[in-house]
């Protein structure tokens, strides 16, 4: 008896040493993947301040993609009257908030701040995916593969900036819809993306992410009356490939407040803790095995010391 | 040991209650059934904000933590040495197996691609979490159907013995069954410790997968701790799960309860709760700064029931040996344990999910809670199946202990060779699944780019070869100084969805207060320079801004100049070599919306895109089907279709109801009910009693009295018909309408024209600027339309199908058009230093004035017409400009061309004569007067067609008539009948006598604007001595202008007649309005 619950003891105590190695695993900084943001990585810059509200984004979204009509016309400005998200019939929505963009534009009592997948450089969606249906491209686009994919929607509780969304309605094939830089279609990647491309006033600028970056902080230095010192995704859950510039702070225009790495390491070190080279598995499995055999033993010897099987 | 044997139990399967619970299992599955036909939404209540409801943190999260009493009991029991719990074992193994069987059902249903379950064992991704979720699951269920199966194998050989239903079957395959049974028993110690191991890695796991979300699990719950905190609880939960399953067991069946052997299992929990419970506070007071108890009201209660209820008090039940040798507060203690770690998953899962955006919270829908508890009540459905067929729970006595043994007697007994085999067999495959395992996750770690290999990065777009020669559009129309049309074939290439824009210096140049560069911000050195000069910076110390002239005051030779264009710098955006340079798009845009969306007027600086850009019509040719020859109603049909609001547009436009606000009619400024239907005029009289002729000039079928709301009436092809073949009135048979409407497209002067050419009935007799020869006019004829081949709707601006501008006689109004629009106020100031002078002008005098010198330029227009001399035949017409001078139905009529028009002051406001006014017949009758004279500053001398009439009135109420003409006046001539029916029409009263009366009504003037050189010269309305530079400007050496001198129409005398007008003679030297102005004095006399 005493034995046993030494031995209960122990074993839970082991347990909780491997839970709490797993927990205090998570790696030190130099043990991040580098993000891999090469030179041929892709990137959009969005600077809010020059964003007028006309949603020709949305239509070019609308129309490469082929998703369905929406009962508004894109060029009916009530849709500004509520705050809109992603669905799965548009992949990118502009808000509208109250108040000039930026210091220096005062006259302006809007500002307009489009919505679409960030495409982060460590996307948590593409960790949590069960089966790899989220990718990330080669050039930094998460790409959806729906011929594999469960719809557990798990990609959508991961995504920190509440993103994918998903066919609700659809009974046999749903597929979870969002943003996916214009990559799907043929060949395309790497192309300007469709909303990119029809953005008048080039408030969406497309390109590689390294140039983007030296745009924005060329623009920050040139006028800092119009921009805050900060480029929203450059180095929010990791970095992502839109870039937003702002006038006004971020949560302001929909630019939530994020950690600034990617929740995909805390899930991924934890992860890897445990099963790298599956050393603590197979351990804890050998601990337990040596504990089974030695009781089991015993007792064996106890019962052929009393074939009654009797027991105090 | 062996008294506590476990053995079937013979009892019914069916009772009240498990009637209750096939009740509740149907009701549950038949919404489980309605999910897989119709999807999640009519189902639930999840959106794209909560993507797991109940579904997950119930049926899966809380049924796996639940089922941990199989992995704990098996491990104190095996492992531990704990030999004397044995008999809870099976139990407790066969909830775990249920449990998980139910949670892989349960997530069947919450599983979009449910079909695809199986991805998974093929797809590794070791970054997921959910993987390794699915794989332990799996596995787990893999590993407790091996645990199960020596019960589940006794149970059958039970029923051969017994020879119950099925035992014929059975018996053929008794001997495959033992051999099984002896192998299972061989390799069964490995798999207990492997599923300890497993369970020990998806309960943390659970934990694991909220961690990805930090920003959305409120700061209550959300720590790095959880996988341990998870699998904690879930150890924790084992043993009052298995107490809680003891007892309601035992009291189902009707067995004797062990209480010494639940007492003693329920002695380890307090220390498991303890660890819980420190690991659990620890972590909060680490993480003390984070929390957040006032960020959800709902979470903090949930959060206090957790903590109180589901750890402090059941630690404190479960520490008293007085509750640990009571039945009934055992139930307690455990239903508290089990109840706290079931709101830990809710909480985790649900309450404490606060997903950034979303607009409301969750609720499990109807739908959601039947499955839910439908499940349950499965599980304990086949519980008792399970129960009563196979030897489960612990009997007592020694016919059990027999029975037990008895299973035994078949069984052949391995050698210790084969038990080694199995044994090892079944390691090798443990250990390959984990060496596999972890395999995928060692690939994930070191080549976590893997997945960006699987696409490829397709060829970027090949960037468009930059062809100058694209660029050779002038824009700026041949001689024409002010119109630019902007305009870029290479953005063009791309996206081609609008005209280009017409862009005028004019008005751009005063707004932007003459400062060029505004705009011109760099001026480029070469053909070659793509950056240039900053031009502010060229003329540091110089005011480039004076006003008027700017530029040119000092740049004389500026308007010869050839000027680089926008896209000489501004191509592509984000040039390699340049990023911070913009595109072209961007350029034009900013430069414009940055400007306009600061002035405060946005009807005349708008910064939506359809005020600027007329959109292209795509070609309609694949958007429509008909089946055979569509009729106009047919295209209507098809059109409103698609355009569904531009019906109910139409509905509400001047063009359709022919009446509406007319704010300039002085008398009924507030008045929506005046318009074409009710008013008389002295062309055709009035146009309710003759509705034929009407609708001809209707815009569809003509409403019979005011506003009709079928938009299936409207005609569209009437206006967007660009084949010109359409004619309202023409059978369809005739018409090819399918041609015309796949080719639907922009109004074209042509089709405003085919009826606004014809007022009055017949070609130009109304509007004397206006005609059929303005479909392509001369240059000379019209400025605008002959030169620059603008369309009516470049200043008739339209917004919704509704049209800038208003008729003189029925002046509804629905936008406003006007010169000054395009031009501005100022525009004469680039002639040069004249051109200030002629700028004083325009407030005084309107633009037309000067500008429109003669009417009637391309066709002769009706000037006078005799009703009374209608009805006689035999009158030899005579012809003047080819136009007769008789027509039977109209009587005398004369004509003219060239006409010098009448000039009045007009302040914009005027008064029409409305049906039932009185008139003086001996007086010649104005039907519709312009108002204003010279003191009124907002009036203007304006140029007017005059029409003179004789037409009928009703000499007894001495009220004009309305007229009758067709099957009325033109079937027999007889005035009387014919105004008596037409009377009747209007609904007004007839005395029964018919007079004749002189009518004079106006047309205003704004068409056929001539070319600058046929304007009015100053001559033309001032004597040369009057207006010369020299009589102000006396000591300017060199200003003396010949400007002065100039007289275009000689041939005209007494073009204005001032005298008449207001002045005391030339206002040049008497003093016009201008000299009101403070700064220059009186002229000298």
């Amino acid at each position: 008896m005493s034995v046993s619950r030494r031995a209960f003891l122990l074993w839970t105590m082991s347990a909780a040493a491997a839970a709490s190695a797993k927990a205090s695993s998570r790696p030190p900084q130099t043990e991040e993947k580098a993000p891999p943001a090469g030179t041929d990585h892709a990137g959009c810059l969005a600077d809010t301040t020059l964003c007028i509200g006309c949603r020709k984004c949305e239509e070019a979204c609308n129309s490469r993609n082929a998703l369905p009509r929406p009962d508004m016309p894109f060029s009916d400005k009530t849709a500004f009257r509520s705050a809109r998200r992603p669905t799965d019939r548009a992949f990118t929505v502009v808000n509208e908030y109250p108040g000039a963009p930026s210091r220096d534009l005062n006259d302006r009592k809007q500002t307009y701040a489009k919505v679409q997948c960030m495409h982060c450089l460590t996307p948590a969606c593409v960790s949590a995916c069960i089966v790899g249906a989220m990718v990330r491209a080669a050039d930094g686009a998460i790409v959806y593969k729906p011929e594999i994919c469960l719809g557990c929607r798990y990609c959508m509780v991961a995504c920190p900036f509440q993103i994918p969304a998903y066919e609700y309605n659809e009974a046999l094939k749903p597929r979870v819809r969002k943003c996916e830089f214009c990559s799907n279609t043929a060949g395309a990647t790497g192309a300007n993306p469709a909303c990119a491309a029809a953005c008048p006033t080039e408030a969406l600028v497309f390109g590689k992410r390294e140039s983007l970056l030296a745009l924005a902080r060329d623009r920050i230095q040139k006028r800092p009356d119009r921009y805050l010192d900060h480029i929203y995704g450059e180095n929010e859950v990791g970095g992502t490939s839109w870039l937003y510039l702002t006038g006004r702070p971020g949560p302001e225009v929909g630019l939530i407040d994020v950690p600034m790495s990617s929740p995909a390491h805390k899930t991924e070190a934890i992860q890897h803790g445990i099963f790298r080279y599956g050393i603590i598995p197979v351990a804890f499995y050998g601990a337990l095995g040596a504990l089974m055999w030695r009781n089991q033993r015993k007792e064996k010897k106890e019962s052929e010391g009393n074939p009654e099987g009797e027991r105090p | 040991m062996s008294g506590h044997a476990p053995q079937t139990i013979r009892r019914p399967f069916f009772t009240p209650g498990t009637f209750v619970l096939i009740v509740f299992t149907a009701v549950g599955l038949s919404f489980g059934l309605a999910r897989l036909f119709n999807g999640l939404a009519p189902i639930t209540n999840l959106d794209d904000f909560y993507p797991w409801g109940i579904w997950i943190a119930i049926d899966v999260a809380c049924g796996v933590a639940l089922a941990a009493g199989g992995f704990t009991t098996a491990a104190i029991a095996e492992i531990f040495g704990g030999h004397r719990f044995k008999p809870l074992l099976r139990p407790a193994i066969l909830t775990a197996w249920l449990g998980y069987f139910m949670v892989a059902v349960g997530l069947m249903f919450d599983l979009g691609r449910y079909w695809n379950v199986w991805r998974p064992v093929f797809n590794w991704q070791g970054n997921s979490v959910l993987f390794e979720v699915g794989m332990c699951v799996m596995a787990y269920l893999a590993v407790l159907t091996v645990e199960m199966s020596p019960a589940l194998i006794e149970g059958l050989k039970e029923r051969i013995e017994r020879r119950e239903w099925g035992h014929k079957i059975l018996a053929k395959v008794e001997k495959p069954l033992n051999l099984v049974y002896s192998w299972v028993k061989a390799i069964l110690p490995i798999f207990i410790v492997a599923g300890v191991v497993l369970s020990c890695m998806h309960q943390s796991s659970l934990g694991t997968l909220m961690v990805i979300a930090p920003t959305k699990v409120s700061t209550l719950w959300y720590t790095p701790l959880m996988p341990l905190l998870f699998l904690l609880s879930a150890m924790m939960v084992g043993f009052p799960m298995v107490i809680l399953e003891s007892i309601i067991a035992h009291k189902s069946f009707g067995k004797e309860q062990d209480l010494g052997l639940i007492g003693s299992l329920a002695k380890y929990v307090p220390y498991i709760i303890g660890i819980y419970a420190a690991f659990k506070f620890g972590d909060l007071i680490v993480r003390g700064n984070e929390l957040n108890f006032t960020q959800h009201a709902d979470a903090t209660v949930f959060f206090a029931a957790e903590i109180v209820l589901g750890i402090l008090a059941p630690l404190v039940l479960f520490s008293l040996p007085a509750v640990r040798r009571s039945v009934n507060w055992l139930l307690t203690a455990s239903l508290l344990v089990i109840g706290g770690v079931v709101l830990n998953r809710i909480n985790v899962y649900v309450v404490g999910y606060y997903p950034p955006f979303a607009k409301a919270r969750y609720f499990p829908a109807i739908g959601e809670l039947a499955l839910t508890i439908g499940l349950a009540c499965g599980l304990m459905l086949l519980y008792r199946f399970f129960a009563i067929h196979f030897p489960i729970v612990a009997g007592e006595g020694k016919t059990a202990a027999v029975r037990a043994e008895a299973p035994h007697r078949h069984v052949p007994v391995l050698k210790p060779v084969w038990t080694a085999v199995f044994r090892g067999t079944a390691a090798a495959f443990l250990l390959g699944f984990v060496v596999l395992y972890s395999l995928v996750h060692t690939r994930a770690i070191e080549a976590s780019a893997e997945a960006s290999q699987i696409i490829q990065l397709a060829k970027a777009a090949p960037r468009p070869v930059l062809d100058t020669a694209a660029f050779t559009h002038s824009a700026r129309p041949e001689a024409y100084r002010n119109l630019y049309v902007l305009d870029s074939p290479e953005l063009n290439r791309k996206t081609d969805y609008y005209e280009p824009v017409r862009f005028t210096h004019r008005t751009h140049e005063v707004n932007s207060d003459s400062n060029c560069a505004i705009c011109h911000h760099r001026y480029a050195m070469g053909p070659e320079d793509r950056v240039g000069e900053d031009l502010n910076a060229m003329h540091e110390g110089i005011e480039v801004r004076i006003q008027g002239a700017s530029c040119l005051s000092c740049h004389e030779d500026l308007t010869e100049k050839e000027f680089r264009k926008c896209s000489q710098c501004h191509f592509e955006s984000n040039e390699p070599d340049y990023p911070a340079r913009i595109g072209l798009k961007g350029a034009y845009h900013r430069q414009c919306i940055g400007c306009h969306e600061n002035q405060p007027d946005q009807a005349k600086a708008p910064s939506d895109c359809g005020s600027c850009h007329h959109p292209l019509v795509p070609d309609h040719k694949s958007l429509l089907a008909f089946a055979g020859r569509p009729s106009p109603s047919d295209v209507t049909a098809r059109c409103l279709a698609c355009h569904e609001e531009t019906g109910a547009d139409i509905l509400k436009t001047a063009h359709w109801n022919w009446q509406g606000p007319t704010p300039s009619l002085s008398g009924k400024e507030h008045s929506a009910t005046i318009g074409l239907r009710n008013m008389i005029d002295n062309y055709d009289i009035s146009l309710a009693p003759n509705p034929v002729l009407t609708s001809a000039f209707h815009i569809g079928d003509l409403p019979a009295g005011g506003g009709a709301d079928d938009p299936a009436k409207i005609d569209c092809l009437v206006c967007h018909d660009t084949t010109g073949t359409y004619k309202r009135g023409i059978d369809s048979q005739w018409l090819d309408l399918k041609t015309a409407a796949e080719k639907i497209g922009r109004p074209s002067r042509a089709n405003c024209g085919s009826c606004h050419f014809y007022g009055g009935g017949g070609p130009g007799i109304k509007n004397g600027d206006l005609s059929p020869a303005m479909v392509r006019p001369r240059p000379e004829d019209d400025t605008h339309m002959g030169k620059v081949d603008m369309r009516c709707q470049d200043c008739h601006a339209v917004n919704k199908h509704q049209i800038a501008g208003l008729s003189f006689n029925a002046p509804v109004v629905e936008r406003r058009a006007a010169c000054v629009y395009c031009h501005g106020s100022a525009p004469h100031g680039i002639i040069g230093v004249i051109g200030r002078h002629i700028d004083d002008h325009v407030k005084a005098i309107a633009c037309e004035t000067c500008h429109i010198p003669q009417f009637a330029r391309s066709q002769p227009t009706q000037m006078s017409v005799d009703f009374s001399a209608a009805g006689k035949d035999g009158v030899a017409p005579k012809l003047q400009f080819d136009r007769p001078t008789y027509d039977k139905r109209y009587g005398t009529r004369t004509w003219g061309r060239d006409v010098v028009p009448v000039y009045r002051w007009f302040d914009g406001s005027r008064q029409s004569y409305q049906l039932g006014d009185a008139i003086d017949p001996s007086k010649t009758v104005v039907l519709n007067a312009p108002l204003g004279d010279k003191r009124n500053p907002q009036a203007k001398i304006t140029p007017f067609k005059v029409h003179q009439a004789v037409q009928p009135y009703d000499s007894g109420q001495n009220i004009l008539a309305a007229v009758k003409f067709e099957n009325g006046l033109w079937a027999d001539y007889d005035w009387t009948k014919a105004v008596a029916e037409g009377m009747t029409a209007v609904g007004k009263s007839f005395s029964g006598k018919v007079g004749f009366v002189k009518t004079e009504m106006y047309t205003s003037i704004h068409h056929e604007v001539s070319p600058a050189k046929k304007s009015l010269g100053c001559a033309d309305c001032h004597a040369p001595q009057n207006v010369a530079c020299a009589r102000c400007h006396a000591n300017a050496a060199g200003m003396n202008q010949p400007e002065h001198t100039r007289r275009v129409y000689p041939e005209t005398t007494g073009r204005l007649d001032f005298k008449a007008l207001g002045y005391e003679g030339d206002p040049a030297l008497t003093g016009g309005r201008f000299y009101m102005d403070l700064r220059r004095g009186l002229p000298p006399k």
